[in-house]
Parts: structure tokens; C-alpha cells; sequence
């Protein structure tokens, strides 16, 4: 037991109350402030070198200025019906991405056959930069709603289904012959091993798409659109108003960032048990 | 309890593998398995364990009863099941949600680790938890492919203990491959000495000693005096690895 007792102190050591206990939240908070020195420091010499009259408000106003923007579009209404335009296009274009890539890339990971017949081809449409369909997704479906939405969903789906893919084939066959050892049926095998192993590789594939899917969103909006965060971006630009892009720029990143932090902290939940340095607490 | 008849399974054009195993294990018997590395001892618990199942010759059991159960040189755990889900990994659904887990996880000294993931045991404590899985399905055959060959000395001897006491509560049948050749002799009634490739068995060596046995007593000096010689005689790449 001598040589063991260590290790269970360090089991212990790394158990989720840690994380909770005052000295683990002093930790993140202090992990936060210094993430924002940098930050504040840049904004606070921005707004004084345009209040100073340092940089021309025509190419790039203050930092207060962009805020007020923000400010007054929340107060005539029109910024949630941006947000609330740009989210539902990301969200139905990664729902449907992802779903696709799930079913396609399940059987192409878990069937070999699969895996010859289709994924050369999905490897050649992968190497035409996906923007490249703009016109012809315009061309097929107008430009409406379909149209932007499918171009995210194609968006999101490459990184999903390379990720599924990868981490189907590389579950560790010492893993699928414990399953075997218990005679499981292929479902069973796949339900209760092959999935939970992939799984890792599955949400980095998300956290990408995800990524893709803000990128696609922008492109979409720009090409024609009469709401959302990418349209503003062209009426700041004909209407020669900095502050409105760099307003949509900002909210871009926000929200980008907080979906971002939601598949981080379903990550952080279901991969808990993973062996790896951000789990060492 | 287990007969083994003509059996074979070879690779490269029988270079490799084994062949012409015939043996028979009593209910309760615990027999080694020895032999130098790669003249198949794996590739017969693979057979065994129904792994590998393009063999020639005859497996049968007395009750035609395939609950077998398999220790890998590895725990294999599934690293995203606690210890106790892994260790109720082979049971059937409705008793993988029950408490039976507990009494196996007690009987292996892991009492109170039970919401651990394996990332944080220690290798001894990981084959524990592996030798609770492989009996709670309570197998008519245990098969053991070096189980301890990965662990420290201490630990190692720790491990061997266990398996007796469990042995002496249940009854287990077992099959234990390993290329220590002091383990073999502290925990079976039966040796065989594999040899060649392919592999076949070239001696058996019966340990007449009630267990639990005193390591490294007299008579276990002698017989290991036996084995090594046994393994020497033919000058080819022949010894223990120890
Ligand atoms: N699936 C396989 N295909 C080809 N050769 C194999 C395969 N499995 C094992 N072998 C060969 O059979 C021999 C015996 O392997 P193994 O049973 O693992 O030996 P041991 O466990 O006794 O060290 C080795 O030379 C190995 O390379
Ligand atoms: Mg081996």
C-alpha cells in the first residue's frame, strides 16, 4: 500500500472541489486580472489619444464613441434583431452541419467500405475554399435564408466530419477487445466504447465548426442580406461610420466567444475524466 | 473443466503462433503458462478467450459455459468510466445500476475509490480495478496475460497475494501466462513450459505444494532449479527473461 498511498493523495488532489474552494476561485480570479491588464491599458490610451485628438474619428473613433453606438442601437430596438438574426443563421447552420457530419462521418469512420467510396470525394470538395460557393449557393437558392444557411452549414461540417472520422479510427483496439471479451453486439460496442472514446476528438471538431461557422456567417451577410451583424458591417462602410463596424466587429467577438465558452464548459463536463494538463487543477 | 485438443494457430506460414496444445484444467486448478516471449502464450489466451477465432483443433468446457473472463499485461480500463462503472463493465444493464459492484471493488482493497477515473490510480491499483471487472462477471476461466509483468516488485507481490485470497475464496479457475518463473511457481499447481516457434508445450511441471505457499521456500528453489534447466537445455534463444 506504501508505494500507492501517493497516488490517492493525488487522486484526491485533483477532484473537482478544488476547483470550487476559495483558494481555487483566488486562482481564476487572479488568472482573470491578469488577462485584462493588457486590455484596459490598450482601451484607456485609445480613448485618451482620441479624445487628444491623436487619430481621426472618421477612421477610427473612441473607444466611448463605439459604445454609445452600441448603446443607442439597443435603445431604438434594432441590435437585438441583429444578434438575435446573425445567432439563429449560426445556430441552424451548425445544428445542421453537425448532424450531417455525424451521420456521415459514423459510417464513413465505422465502415471501411464507406470510408473508399466516399471520403476521397469529400476530401477534393474539402480543398475548394468553401467561400468559393457563395455565388453558386446564391445561384441555386437565392438569397435568402437557405442559402446562407447551408453555405455555414458546409462551413461547419468539414472539421466536424475530419474529426469524427479521426476519432472513430482511433479508438484504441485494446479498448474494443475488452468489449469483445464480453461479447457486445456491434451497436453495443459502438454505443458504450467506440462513441464515448471519439468523443474528445468529436467536440474539438465542434469547437472549430463552431469557429468556421462565425467566419461563414460574416461572408453570408456580407454577400446580401437585410439584417444581422454581417449587414451592418456594409452599411457602416457605405454610410462611412467607423463606429458602426467596429461596433459589429466587437459584438462578432462576443459572441463568438460566449458560444465558444458554452462547448468549452459542455467539454469541461463530459471530458473530466480525460488525462490531460488543463484537468491537473 | 477445460479441454484443450490439438489445438493451433500459427501466422507466417507457421512460423509463429503455436501448435499442438492438448491439455486439460480441473475446476479450481490454477495453471502458469511459461515460456520465452513470442513463442505464442497471447496468441493462446487470444484463442481461449474467443478473441481469435481462426484456430484449428478443439476448445470444449464440461457445461459448454463460454463466460470466460480476461486479464490483459494492461488494465484497459475505459478511462471515461469511473472505477466502479468499469468494474461493472461486463454486467448485463439492469445489474450494471446495482450495488454488486461494492462487493468486488472490497474484495480488491479499492473500498471508498469507487468515483475515481482511472487517471488517477496508480498502476497497481488500475489492475486491481481490471481484476474486479474480469471476475464480477464470475467466468467459469480466468485468463491472465502477464498481469503483473508492468508493476513494481512490491506491487507485484502484493497483486500475487491477492489473486490467492481470491482464489482461495472463490475457487477460480485460472490461466496464468507469465515469464516469471517465481510467480509461476508461487501461484500454480500446474506449469506448462511452452517452447519453439510455433510454440508447443515442452514440459509440465506440477507444483505439489498446498497454497498458500512461502516464497522462495526449499522445494520451490528446486523445482525453479528444474524449470531453468529445463529452459536451458536446448541452446537455442532459450532463459527467462528475469
Ligand atoms: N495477428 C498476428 N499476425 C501475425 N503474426 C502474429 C499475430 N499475432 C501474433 N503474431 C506473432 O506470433 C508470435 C507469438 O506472439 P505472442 O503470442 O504475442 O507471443 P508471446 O505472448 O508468447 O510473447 C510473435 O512472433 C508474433 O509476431
Ligand atoms: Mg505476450
Amino acid at each position: 500500500m506504501i508505494s500507492e498511498t501517493q497516488k490517492w493523495k493525488a487522486g484526491e488532489r485533483a477532484t473537482a472541489a478544488k476547483l470550487l474552494s476559495p483558494k481555487g476561485l483566488f486562482k481564476k480570479g487572479r488568472g482573470i486580472v491578469l488577462g485584462s491588464i493588457l486590455p484596459v491599458v490598450l482601451l484607456i490610451a485609445w480613448e485618451l489619444a482620441a479624445k487628444a485628438g491623436l487619430l481621426a474619428p472618421h477612421l477610427l473613433p473612441a473607444p466611448s464613441v463605439i459604445l454609445e453606438k452600441i448603446m443607442s442601437m439597443y435603445r431604438d430596438g434594432s441590435l437585438f434583431g441583429h444578434v438575435s438574426i446573425t445567432l439563429t443563421r449560426v445556430f441552424l447552420g451548425f445544428a445542421i452541419g453537425t448532424g450531417a457530419a455525424v451521420v456521415v462521418g459514423a459510417v464513413v469512420g465505422y465502415a471501411k467500405t464507406a470510408e473508399q467510396l466516399l471520403d476521397p470525394l469529400f476530401q477534393a470538395v474539402r480543398s475548394i475554399p468553401s467561400l468559393a460557393w457563395v455565388p453558386l449557393f446564391i445561384l441555386w437558392m437565392g438569397i435568402g435564408e437557405p442559402s446562407k444557411i447551408s453555405l455555414i452549414a458546409v462551413g461547419v461540417f468539414f472539421p466536424v466530419y475530419l474529426n469524427i472520422v479521426a476519432g472513430i479510427q482511433g479508438v484504441d483496439r485494446k479498448l474494443i477487445e475488452v468489449g469483445k471479451i464480453y461479447q457486445l453486439s456491434p451497436f453495443q460496442l459502438t454505443k458504450r466504447i467506440i462513441l464515448p472514446a471519439a468523443l474528445p476528438s468529436f467536440i474539438t471538431g465542434m469547437r472549430s465548426g463552431l469557429g468556421l461557422g462565425w467566419m461563414f456567417v460574416v461572408a453570408a451577410e456580407l454577400m446580401g442580406a437585410s439584417e444581422g451583424l454581417g449587414y451592418l458591417l456594409v452599411v457602416g462602410q457605405n454610410t462611412y461610420s467607423p463606429d458602426t463596424v467596429i461596433a459589429s466587429i466587437l459584438l462578432f467577438a462576443v459572441l463568438g466567444k460566449v458560444t465558444d465558452s458554452v462547448l468549452k464548459w459542455i467539454e469541461y463536463r463530459s471530458l473530466k475524466w480525460q488525462d490531460s494538463i488543463s484537468n491537473q487543477a | 473443466m477445460l479441454h484443450i485438443n490439438r489445438l493451433k494457430r500459427t501466422f507466417n506460414n507457421n512460423q509463429a503462433g503455436f501448435q499442438n496444445i492438448n491439455f486439460s484444467v480441473d475446476k479450481g486448478e490454477i495453471i502458469g503458462i511459461l515460456g520465452t516471449s513470442g513463442c505464442g502464450k497471447s496468441t493462446l489466451l487470444r484463442v481461449l478467450s474467443g478473441l481469435d477465432p481462426n484456430y484449428e483443433g478443439k476448445i470444449s468446457s464440461k457445461d459448454g459455459n463460454d463466460n470466460i473472463g480476461m486479464m490483459f499485461q494492461e488494465p484497459r480500463l475505459l478511462p471515461w468510466l469511473s472505477v466502479k462503472d468499469n468494474i461493472s463493465f461486463g454486467l448485463e444493464k439492469e445489474e450494471r445500476k446495482s450495488n454488486k459492484y461494492q462487493t468486488y471493488l472490497d474484495l480488491v482493497g479499492l473500498s471508498g475509490f469507487d468515483q475515481h477515473y482511472p487517471k488517477d490510480l496508480s498502476g497497481g491499483m488500475a489492475q486491481r480495478t481490471a481484476i474486479a471487472r474480469a471476475l464480477i462477471t464470475e467466468p467459469e476461466v480466468l485468463l491472465l496475460d502477464e498481469p503483473f509483468s508492468a508493476l513494481d516488485a512490491f506491487t507485484k507481490m502484493q497483486l500475487q497475494d491477492l489473486l490467492l485470497s481470491i482464489w482461495q475464496k472463490k475457487q477460480t479457475t485460472m490461466l496464468l501466462v507469465t515469464h516469471d518463473i517465481d510467480e509461476a511457481l508461487y501461484l500454480c499447481d500446474r506449469i506448462f513450459i511452452l517452447k519453439g516457434q510455433p510454440g508447443e508445450v515442452f514440459a509440465e511441471v506440477a507444483v505439489e505444494k498446498p497454497k498458500p505457499r512461502t516464497r522462495g521456500d526449499a522445494y520451490l528453489s528446486k523445482q525453479k532449479a528444474h524449470i531453468l534447466n529445463l529452459l536451458n537445455v536446448e541452446k537455442k534463444a532459450a532463459g527467462d527473461e528475469q
